[in-house]
């Protein structure tokens, strides 16, 4: 359905900016060195009381690095950690003055200020209500846009998308198309999720949490481990990013967005959601799947999603045609943020040449025809690379960059 | 930027006044009756708010089949039943060029307190799994896309007063971008007492501890603040040339949309607050306003919405004060996800009418605005 975005004249689009909060700690350089090294962040979570649960643990930020943030504390877990993310991207694009303030704002969210939220509503229901009301007013996701729109003083498009667990690869791929559209040259786009009472318990209630730090790929996976993070990447014009000098990471070569319309919780057992979206991602970007070297999958460690990636992976790159990490294995699965954090990962491991390991995969999957990059990061050198993101309802986004020297 | 052109060929609506499509709606707005009365659905007795325009049950139980009905609950139904309204009014079929944008702004808060008090009354042993998926807000979609084949994106974006208009927007955009040849795209909200109870506890709803009755009563000088209603509206829009190419009965041209932000803290709305220049400021300034005939408003009694928007359009709409104050739906819908894809219906309608030019603007509290230009078809 969808042309490339180079091949029809329309602007190229490319990443100048990068910020993160996640389990490793706030920045991007934290976040860069925690993959490297290969290091999980999957521990005992301690922000919520998980006793009785089948698992009990989650790649968490740390209250040290929360409590440093600099924003103010009556906002909620999740607007504080999407504030600094955000501010992090921007001061990293170098935007400033008209430029900055026309951006877009995509925000992917899901459980909102759920767990200020949830604090609240139990209390009120153990017989102990708050006559506060400021945890009622950013429970919403789009309190998140709402707070980073009038703090950084956007005045762009504004938009908080929910697709699940595919929301921040979403923002992505929204805000690409309202740039290769001339609606704005610049956008901040990323996604965010704090931790949650509704989310650990859900995911419980499924029984698709590990109880140890989960192994995607692995033969004898047993489910994911939940995490919270925040990442936003600054993706602009490329002529604009050009004229003003600023600095490219790489090139939003193209995305693919499709939706199984099959089951609400169960992924295509073909995969034929996912095929569509990794061949309309690379027929966005004018690409083969041979120039691919690399794909950060959603790899969520449960049965059914790897299952299912697999196949998919196989049907457009062939046996081995790729090398495939999951960094799900190392900060968690961030829920809305995960799509933007795994954007970060890819484009960091283009620009450094240097591929994420998946953590704790011991014996691969014999179903998954791939090098999963166990344990330890590989040094490649990849000119292309895909991050996949899927979620609840059968949504499917897939996004392909370029290293900068391969972008016109 | 792009020569795809959108237009809208279809609309299905599940509301308090009325259950259809095109012909429903046209029937309701030339009624002009509200459907805002006494809250049935749960007592009010203690609340300072007690109106509400709300859907009757019994009219749901004949738009979605039984089994599925059991299994879903009341906002997915509400969302469902307008989808297949919207695909039957159009006459448009499911696969890998339909879309669907779905708007919201509370989604299905009832499961999510259903599936808290599971656990807050049995532990971990109440909760329930068949609930849990509905706590994320994309589940009407996903219903939605299972029932009409939708196989191009699935997108539910989540917006305060503006959801509907805002998902209209975007659908129409990811046609001109080519992401999708066809896009079921509005809004849905159901009225829900716990969200209800708090509104109105904040004084967030009509009459806003004000001493003047409740009521909606948008840019009257004693509006007291939003009635709350409930309710689906979902457009079919099509690239126009595949829709001629099929015969489709068009109904209007999606001619423009904008979106944008007015920076300003979370959950307000001051009318002094000047739109420096979003990409809404900027098509109604650059379009001007002369063809335009008619303008529809977000305003819905809440005073902060109603002053911000009728300075903001006295500002872009260059002296057309027989435009302002723009039409509000709001009394007779009441507020809800839904109604700004009922206020781009009603202008397609009026566009199918040979009304010229119909602007349907937005404004929330928290900054964003929106704007959709709808002209009859060429």
């Amino acid at each position: 359905m969808r042309r490339s975005g180079a091949r029809d004249g329309r602007p190229d689009v490319v990443v100048s900016g990068l910020g993160i909060v996640s389990p490793y700690g706030a920045g991007v350089k934290s976040f860069w060195t925690g993959l490297a090294a290969g290091a999980c962040a999957i521990k005992p979570i301690t922000v919520i009381d998980t006793e009785g649960f089948r698992s009990r643990i989650a790649a968490e930020i740390p209250a040290e690095v929360v409590n440093t943030l600099g924003s103010s504390r009556r906002r909620s877990r999740a607007d504080r950690i999407a504030l600094a993310a955000a501010r992090e991207a921007l001061t990293d694009s170098g935007l400033e003055g008209r430029a900055r303030a026309e951006a877009a704002l995509l925000i992917g969210a899901v459980g909102g200020g759920m767990l200020e939220g949830e604090v609240w509503y139990w209390g009120e229901w153990r017989g102990h209500p708050s006559s506060g009301t400021r945890a009622l007013r950013s429970v919403l996701p789009f309190s998140h846009a709402e707070t980073l729109g009038g703090r950084l003083g956007l005045t762009g498009p504004k938009e908080t998308v929910v697709m699940a667990c595919a929301s921040g690869a979403a923002s992505i791929a929204l805000g690409a198309d309202l740039i290769r559209a001339g609606v704005v040259p610049t956008a901040v786009v990323g996604g965010v999720d704090a931790l949650t009472h509704t989310c650990f318990m859900g995911f419980n209630a499924l029984k698709l949490l590990d109880p140890t730090p989960c192994r995607p790929f692995d033969r004898d996976r047993r489910g994911m481990s939940i995490g919270e993070a925040a990442a936003f990447l600054v993706i602009e014009d490329a002529r604009h990013c050009r004229a003003r000098g600023g600095r490219v990471y790489a090139r939003l070569a193209g995305y693919g967005m499709t939706t199984d319309a099959h089951h609400v919780t169960a992924p295509h057992p073909a995969g034929e959601g996912m095929i569509h979206a990794m061949q309309q991602a690379l027929d966005d970007a004018g690409l083969a799947a041979a120039d691919v070297g690399y794909a950060n999958a959603h790899g969520t460690g449960t049965p059914q999603n790897d299952r299912a990636e697999a196949l998919a992976l196989r049907a457009v790159f062939g046996d081995g045609g790729v090398l495939v990490s999951s960094t799900k294995s190392l900060v968690g699965h961030t829920m809305a943020a995960a799509g933007s954090v795994e954007a970060a990962a890819t484009i960091l491991a283009l620009q450094h040449g240097l591929l994420p390991p998946t953590a704790n995969l011991e014996q691969v999957d014999p179903d998954v025809p791939f090098d999963c990059l166990p344990g330890i990061a590989r040094a490649a050198e990849v000119a292309a690379a895909l991050s996949n993101s899927f979620g609840f309802g059968g949504q499917n986004v897939s996004l392909v960059f370029q290293k900068p020297e391969q972008s016109r | 930027m792009s020569d795809r052109r959108v237009v809208v060929t279809g609309l299905g609506t599940v509301n308090a006044s009325t259950v259809g499509g095109r012909e429903a709606l046209a029937g309701a707005l030339a009624l002009g009756r509200s459907a805002i009365g006494p809250v049935r659905a749960f007592d009010t007795a203690d609340m300072s708010s007690r109106l509400a325009a709300e859907v009757d049950e019994t009219t749901l139980v004949f738009l979605v089949d039984r089994d599925a009905a059991r299994r879903l609950s009341r906002i997915c139904r509400l969302a469902l039943g307008a989808c297949l309204l919207a695909v039957r009014d159009a006459q448009v079929g499911g696969g890998r060029g339909l879309g669907i944008v779905v708007g919201t702004e509370y989604g299905d808060f009832t499961s999510s307190r259903d599936f808290a008090q599971g656990f807050l009354r049995r532990g971990p042993g109440g909760l329930s799994p068949m609930i849990f998926p509905n706590t994320v807000m994309n589940t009407m979609a996903s219903i939605a896309a299972i029932a009409i084949g939708a196989k191009a994106p699935s997108i539910t974006l989540n917006q305060a007063t503006l959801a509907g208009d805002l998902a209209v927007a975007r659908g129409a955009r990811m046609i001109a971008d080519g992401r999708a040849e066809a896009v079921v795209a509005g809004g849905v909200d159901e009225l829900f007492h716990d969200v209800y109870q708090r509104l109105a506890r904040m004084g967030a709803l009509s009459p806003m501890r004000s001493r003047d009755p409740e009521g909606c009563r948008p840019f009257a000088a004693d509006h007291n603040g939003p009635v709350l209603g409930e309710g689906a509206t979902f457009l079919v829009l099509e690239e126009r040339a595949a829709a001629r190419a099929r015969g489709a009965q068009i109904m209007a041209e999606i001619a423009a949309t904008a979106w944008g932000n007015v920076p300003t803290a979370p959950h307000t709305g001051r009318a002094t607050r000047v739109d420096a220049g979003s990409p809404v400021a900027r098509l109604i300034r650059g379009r001007g306003a002369t063809g335009v005939a008619r303008c529809y408003g977000a305003g819905n009694g809440d005073p902060a919405v109603d002053d911000w928007e009728r300075a903001l359009l006295a500002r872009d709409l260059g002296g057309r004060d027989d435009l302002l104050p723009p039409v509000s739906l709001a009394p007779l819908f009441g507020q809800h996800g839904g109604l700004g894809a009922l206020r781009v219906g009603a202008a397609a309608l009026d566009a199918a009418r040979g009304t010229s030019a119909v602007l349907v603007h937005g404004i929330a509290r928290g900054g964003c605005r929106t704007a959709v230009v709808v002209e009859p078809a060429a």
